[in-house]
């Protein structure tokens, strides 16, 4: 009896040092292993798809990345009334190097580059057609792009058109990084770097990309983002051309009214480019924080103030009277953001028409219609009176009635070197700073000035 | 035939020898304990000769001894007793409990070995030291009990997490909790580590255990005893033993206490006349005479809804809606008892705790079976098994709006409910009182949890241990929010997940435990031993429900998320050990364990834990042997290595993707950036220990110093944010931990109707980093600063210093570097110039417990006081609670000190309505956190003996026990131990509307029969 126990014991003992060492290598069942990630052509098409997701996110697109600089930018516009710390620094111009929302827009535009990167660095395995790459590859520059310019525009000193903009920009990462353990260091390339790759990016994705792509990115979008970096850079001729291009020849026109532009859940004939929003999916914070709570919204963090109900005049404009009043605390809010699932408008026609006049009239051309008579046929969508002749003032005026709080209020003063308030165009309060976790990781960082060092 | 013969010549000898010896006789009697009841099994010896025997069943011995000679009575746990013989045949004794507790057995792993010999740094509770806590979180019960071992209560929730520090954390970012081992069982704590369950916060691992099921729970504290779990021992193993049956007729014990309980403290609002006074002038102070006096008044029109401000028809304490008198129910009952070959205990428990905080419930059943039985000289086998259920409904975790506590931001003006009682839907946030009838947040946990264990002797010194464990952890969690809940725009929600997590533990040892030539005591374990971790987790979650009576995920007419995951790791060891003694005086020992684990790199699977120890029992020397004062005194040493495999999940290595949706179309993103050398954190500990008794251990105790030095920190280092990933989890830097503790015990008085005896302990424990990655590099994670030379995640932050009497600005000092290593002391308003520095430590740095047991008669009183100095709060909703109104949450009374014409001296800044006066993250909102605390105070009486005996009870007795009963702080904010049950690893020591643990009182009942 001994003996047996003994032979069981010894015999289970020996299985036990044999059997289990292969126990050890265990795979995780619910994500893909990163050397297998680049492997396929479908795992690189699905990584862009993954891009958009990442693009999409609260940080920047789904939201704050639009409202942050639309709150540095405003004066007597809007107010915010929210419990939240970090949005409430960029409405007073003062911003702490920690701001939560400054280092989200910062953190997810990067992520989004370095997704875009890596797609763009495994091209070569995409081979089933060369449309097919192409696609891929005009999609990820356009996100690139995108981003780029969004970081540029709010981190950097503004550009001044006509001059060589060496002020300092953002770090320019145009390859995808894999293996973390190498240097990550980078400095700050000038504002005139950062804008050459952007055009590059974009030209680029213009070439690439097909005509219609469902709603992911397609050729319009990409011009559309030219015709946006241009105006920005002051080039009014090329700004004028590719607002032109899409305008003629992407297919799509204004809505019937202001009204059917916002309440769609789905995109409409205006929109040119959007990220997606489902019950599901993606991230639609505008409507967190300018929504009543029946609405989905936290009860109206950004209230619409008298000074921007002022800048209307005619009363008949139905963009004058597109707000609402919460009855739970009788704040107005605006009507542009009522639908939860509402997808994030990132280019519209409307804005297409704006650029197009606003080039004619400082150019004085009149490509494809006479500014007047398109700035009064945009007028005229909302029911608002014609206007009888135009001046810069104007137009600068009529964007902030069409595209309020679609996140256009802050490049368009710093282009037209406008005040905001006593600040001027170029104050270091209205770029924000190099947020403290790029600054306490990267010694190469140079920190904004007005931001301490 | 054969028998009478044999009787005949028996009796003969008897005779001769006998007559041999003179006057020897049969000396007979019992031997009791201290409640009377037989004590069988004790070794009876003639003192000088190898005559023994041991007493019966019913406590009877015999034995033969000549009169003069001395009867030696020696029994585990009890003092041993020497009685001369006398004329008298009849020696009946009774034992009482050895105090001193050097020949206590100490549960060690895998084994257990006399606490006189043990050359390692153990901590031992017992269970009397366990009962009588009023709480449902059983590790309350070690609180300043052991020197070395730090037990913060988080918060007051009924399910709240405890923190224990063993000497010290090991690690950074690393798991800091000690490794839970009950029966032998590693246990971990299943919820950990996943973002899809539960509301955010931890849940204690130990909730499902009950007290009364324990015997001791020995907390294993340096390298030596440590490193038979290898691996995961580097933050201290706490051993749990469940009771087994002892010698003797069954046993029944019954226990019930019935109690209420009250925060420890609430802090102190504003009320309306403050809240309008203080709100009007910061108004008019930001905004001019004109628009702040409007801003104001239309703000505290809307707060006020129907109600007139003007009038104070309102004055709405949140605080008081948010908390409520707490209550608890505890009965448990336990069936005990063994005989020659089988040993039984049978319990069940019931606790029901309402918390402190409304809407926090804990309702918990426990049963436990622990059986075993002697098949043969060789072979013994058992079994212990145990059950519990618990149901917890919850509140929300610190951070999110819907908790109670943040209640405290409404502002006095807003009431709390309309005047029809339903809640007042146009206060500032919003009101919890919504989700309070409109959701519930309900956990059910179920676990089971079994070992199954054979022991066989090959020969009475080499046997053969086989364990097998299994434990299966159930937990369901069902979430409804209604159609009037907060922020619902969905028409209600329900959230519903299941959590199954099975491990197993196949241990194998074997042990040879033999006394070679008198001399030399050997013991020695081989074993190997194989885990396996599994969880699986999914969740549904659904919106859009026609009415709030449907309220599971099938009521919902869309689903619109769902999560589906597993998790598995593995370990595999080998483990050895020897102990040797010479003399009992020379004592050694050695360990050694090799540790495999699947959740590091490849290239880093195996780890191998040393460790040796060796002590000197001076006082059994020659020159001391004989000294009336000095009755022990032992030296000890020890070094040895271990690890700490907890390092965030199941998977930390790896490079990872994960499966993504954009408008429902498949995607991949990168989640987590690779490292294939990732590998165990490795922590050295030295140790050195004396050990005394003086006065025949009328004053024990022990003295002890530790040096804990751990490289390969695991952590999960902040990386560029431009370059795309956030953390990456890497092998870095070094830590170094010291501390002394001392602990004293004193029998003060030991007459025969009253006892009273002390336990001291008090220790120190400073860590600090040695050496950081990328030269030493600062990492930064918030308000927390792992920087070399100082402690481990330190406070770093702006520096408050205080307001300028001339304008009311808050005020920072620059503290920017002079170049000569000094700091610029100058002060500034704006605080984006200020340099942060490091500004006070999150962990006590020195900590103890008084506990003092007097017993008189049948009464018995005990109390514990416990105290902690040198750490630290930051109180991060202090930028919203004490801001000087720079918003209209409800503000903390001190901000009515507020700076208001030029000349004030004070500390709270000019009221400023959207301001920012002193509202950035500053050492303002920190502050030390010292302490003593009545922790623990029992009383009670039992009944005397000749009056229960009748009953056929052997105790009755009747006790109040409190918990947390007076606190003596100058802490200000909930309570000096109250901190965020959501923080990472990474931001320790903060607080954020925690909810401050309760003070509990009870009235209790033991029955034993």
């Amino acid at each position: 009896m001994k003996k047996l126990y003994t032979i069981i014991h010894l015999f289970s003992a020996l299985l036990i040092l044999t059997g289990c060492e292969n126990e050890l290598e265990v795979n995780p069942t619910d994500n893909l292993p990163g050397e297998l990630a680049f492997t396929s052509e479908s795992n690189i098409a699905a990584i862009l798809v993954g891009t958009y997701d990442e693009a999409g996110q609260v940080g920047t697109y789904g939201g704050r990345g639009i409202m942050l600089p639309d709150l540095l930018a405003a004066t007597n516009q809007v107010f915010w009334r929210g419990t939240f710390i970090d949005p409430r620094q960029a409405f007073e111009k003062r911003i702490l190097i920690d701001n939560f929302w400054v280092e989200g827009i910062w953190v997810n535009a990067y992520e989004t580059i370095n997704q875009a990167n890596l797609v763009i660095d495994n091209l070569e395995t995409v081979t089933s057609s060369p449309e097919e790459k192409n696609r891929i590859e005009g999609e990820a520059k356009f996100l690139r792009a995108l981003n780029y310019f969004d970081l540029v525009s709010t981190f950097g000193l503004p550009y001044e058109a006509g001059q060589s903009n060496t002020q300092l920009g953002v770090p320019l990462r145009i390859e995808g990084i894999i293996d973390y353990s190498q240097n990550l260091e980078i400095t700050r390339s000038s504002v005139e770097e950062v804008y050459t790759q952007i055009l590059i990016d974009a030209n680029d994705a213009y070439l690439l990309l097909p005509e219609s792509n469902s709603f992911y990115a397609d050729k319009y979008a990409a011009q559309a983002l030219l015709a946006k970096v241009y105006l920005q850079q002051g080039n009014f001729v090329s700004a004028r051309d590719a607002a032109n291009d899409v305008l003629v020849n992407s297919g799509h026109e204004l809505t019937g009214s202001f009204s059917e532009l916002f309440s769609a859940v789905s995109d409409t004939d205006e929109d040119i480019f959007t990220f997606q929003v489902t019950s599901q999916t993606g991230s639609q914070d505008l409507v967190n924080h300018h929504a009543s709570e029946i609405e989905g919204g936290r009860g109206g963090d950004i209230t619409i103030e008298d000074g921007y109900l002022a800048s209307f005049d005619d009363p008949a404009d139905e963009r004058a009277n597109f707000t609402y009043i919460n009855p739970a605390n009788e704040r107005r809010l605006t009507n542009k953001y009522r639908e939860q699932f509402a997808n994030i408008k990132i280019f519209r026609i409307g804005e297409m028409h704006l650029i197009r006049a606003e080039a004619n009239f400082v150019l004085g051309t009149t490509i494809g219609i006479d500014p007047l008579v398109e700035i009064n046929a945009l007028r005229g969508r909302s029911g608002a009176a014609p206007l009888l002749a135009l001046t810069y003032e104007l137009i600068f005026n009529e964007r902030q009635l069409e595209l309020a709080f679609e996140g256009k209020l802050l490049n368009d003063i710093k282009r037209t070197k406008r005040n905001v308030g006593a600040r001027p165009y170029n104050d270091n309060s209205l770029v924000f700073p190099i947020p403290q976790t790029e600054m306490d990781t990267n010694p190469s960082m140079v920190q904004n000035p007005g931001y301490g060092s | 035939m054969k028998t009478k013969l044999k009787l005949v010549l028996t009796l003969f000898l008897v005779l001769i020898v006998q007559n041999s010896f003179g006057q020897e006789k049969m000396v007979t009697g019992t031997v009791t304990d201290e409640n009377s009841l037989p004590l069988p099994g004790v070794n009876v010896l003639v003192k000088g000769t190898t005559t023994g025997t041991q007493t019966d069943f019913d406590g009877n011995y015999t034995i033969r001894a000549n009169e003069g000679q001395t009867l030696v009575f020696s029994f585990l746990g009890q003092r041993t007793v020497e009685v001369t013989v006398t004329a008298s045949n009849t020696i009946s004794i009774e034992m009482k409990e050895d105090a001193s507790q050097l020949d206590e057995v100490v549960v060690v792993g895998y084994g257990t070995q006399s606490k006189r010999t043990l050359t390692d740094a153990i901590s031992r509770l017992s269970s009397e030291d366990i009962v009588d806590v009023p709480n449902p979180n059983l590790q309350n019960a070690l609180v300043a009990k052991a020197a070395g071992v730090q037990v913060t209560q988080t918060n007051g929730k009924a399910e709240g997490g405890i923190n224990i520090r063993v000497r010290g954390a090991a690690s950074v970012s690393g798991g800091t909790q000690p490794l839970y081992v009950l029966d032998g069982i590693p246990l971990i704590d299943p919820s950990g580590g996943i973002d899809d369950v539960g509301n955010g916060a931890a849940t204690n691992p130990l909730l499902t255990l009950s007290a009364n099921e324990i015997e001791s729970i020995d907390i294993l504290k340096d390298a030596s005893s440590a490193a038979i779990y290898g691996a995961r021992g580097a933050n201290g193993v706490v051993l749990i033993t469940t009771k087994r049956g002892k010698q003797g007729k069954a046993k029944f014990a019954i226990n019930m206490a019935q109690g209420f309980s009250q925060p420890t403290n609430k802090r102190e609002w504003l009320n309306a006349d403050q809240y309008i006074e203080l709100f009007t002038e910061a108004a008019i102070n930001g905004l001019g005479e004109v628009d702040g006096r409007a801003e104001a008044e239309g703000t505290f029109d809307f707060l006020a809804g129907d109600t007139d401000w003007r009038t104070r028809e309102v004055d709405q304490n949140w605080s008081d809606e948010a908390f409520q008198n707490g209550y608890t129910t505890d009965a448990d009952f336990s069936v005990s008892g063994a005989d020659a070959k089988t040993s039984y205990f049978f319990s069940g428990a019931y606790n029901n705790t309402e918390a402190t905080i409304r809407d926090n419930q804990l309702e918990r059943i426990t049963a436990r079976t622990n059986l075993s039985h002697q098949f043969s000289d060789r072979f013994k086998a058992g079994m212990n098994m145990s059950f519990s259920r618990s149901e917890i409904d919850r509140i929300a975790g610190d951070n999110q709006f819907a908790t109670p506590l943040q209640a405290i931001a409404q502002s006095p003006l807003s009431p709390a409910r309309l005047a029809d009682g339903s809640p007042n839907p146009g206060t500032l946030y919003g009101n919890f009182l919504f989700d309070a009838e409109n959701a519930f947040f309900n956990t059910v946990i179920r676990r089971t949890l079994g070992k199954v264990f054979g022991e066989y002797s090959f020969i009475p010194s080499l046997k053969l241990n086989s364990d097998f464990s299994y434990d299966i952890y159930s937990q369901n969690e069902d979430n409804f929010r209604g159609q009037n809940s907060l922020f619902m725009s969905t028409n209600g929600q329900a959230f519903s997940s299941d959590l199954n997590s099975e491990s197993y533990t196949f241990s194998n040892y074997v042990t040879f435990d033999k006394r070679i030539a008198e001399r030399h005591n050997l013991n020695a374990v081989l074993g190997t031993e194989y885990i396996n971790y599994n969880r699986r987790i999914t969740s549904v979650t659904s919106q859009q429900f026609p009415s709030d009576d449907l309220n599971t995920v099938s009521g919902g007419a869309e689903v619109t998320a769902g999560t589906g995951i597993e998790l598995k790791s593995t370990f595999l060891s080998y483990f050895a050990r020897a102990t040797y003694s010479l003399d009992d005086k020379y004592l050694f020992k050695a360990s050694v364990r090799r540790d495999g684990s699947s959740r590091f790199g490849q290239n880093t699977r195996f780890g191998t834990f040393p460790a040796f120890s060796a002590g000197w029992i001076m006082s059994e020397e020659e020159f001391l042997k004989d000294s009336n004062t000095l009755s022990f005194l032992k030296l000890r040493g020890s070094w040895g290595k271990l690890g700490n495999a907890e390092i965030g999940g199941d998977y930390p290595s790896l490079f990872l993707f994960s499966g993504v949706s954009y408008n429902q179309r498949p995607g991949l993103a990168p989640i987590q950036p690779g490292n294939s050398n990732l590998t165990w954190e490795t922590t050295q500990i030295t140790d050195f220990g004396i050990e005394f008794g003086f006065l025949d251990s009328k004053i024990s105790g022990e003295l002890g110093y530790y040096i804990k030095d751990t490289e390969d920190l695991l952590f999960s280092v902040p990386l560029v944010p431009s370059s795309g990933a956030a953390t990456i989890n890497q092998n870095i830097g070094m830590l170094r931990g010291q501390g002394l503790e001392i602990a004293l015990n004193t029998r003060n008085i030991e007459t025969e109707h009253f006892t009273w005896t002390t336990n001291f302990n008090i220790s120190t424990n400073i860590t600090e980093l040695q050496s950081l990655p990328n030269n030493n590099a600062d990492i930064v994670n918030g308000e927390n600063i792992n920087r070399v030379g100082e402690t481990v995640a330190a406070f770093y932050l702006r520096e408050y210093a205080g307001v300028d009497p001339a304008n009311g600005d808050a005020l920072y000092y620059l503290n920017t570097d002079n170049g000569d290593g000094t700091l610029n002391r100058d002060t500034t308003t704006d605080i984006n110039e200020a340099s942060r520095i490091v500004a006070g430590n999150p962990f006590p740095e020195l900590f103890g417990g008084l506990t003092n047991t007097l017993l008189y008669k049948g009464f018995d009183m005990s109390f514990t006081f416990q105290g902690e100095w040198g750490a630290s709060i930051y109180n991060d909703g202090g930028r919203f609670q004490s801001v000087n109104a720079d918003f209209y949450d409800n503000q903390s009374v001190d901000q009515m000190n507020r700076w208001q014409q030029p000349g004030d001296i004070t500390n709270v800044p000019q009221a400023r309505l959207f301001g920012g006066n002193g509202s950035a993250p500053s050492t303002r909102f920190l502050a030390e956190a010292n302490f003593i605390r009545l922790r623990n105070f029992t009383l009670g009486y039992s009944l005397p003996t000749n009056v229960i005996d009748k009953m056929g009870i052997s105790k009755l007795r009747i006790y109040t026990a409190g918990l947390n009963l007076l606190t003596f702080t100058n802490y200000p904010f909930e309570d000096p131990e109250a901190r965020y049950d959501e923080a990472g690893a990474n931001n320790p020591g903060q607080t954020f509307y925690s909810a401050p643990p309760s003070r509990v009182i009870t009235l209790g009942l033991n029955i034993n029969f």
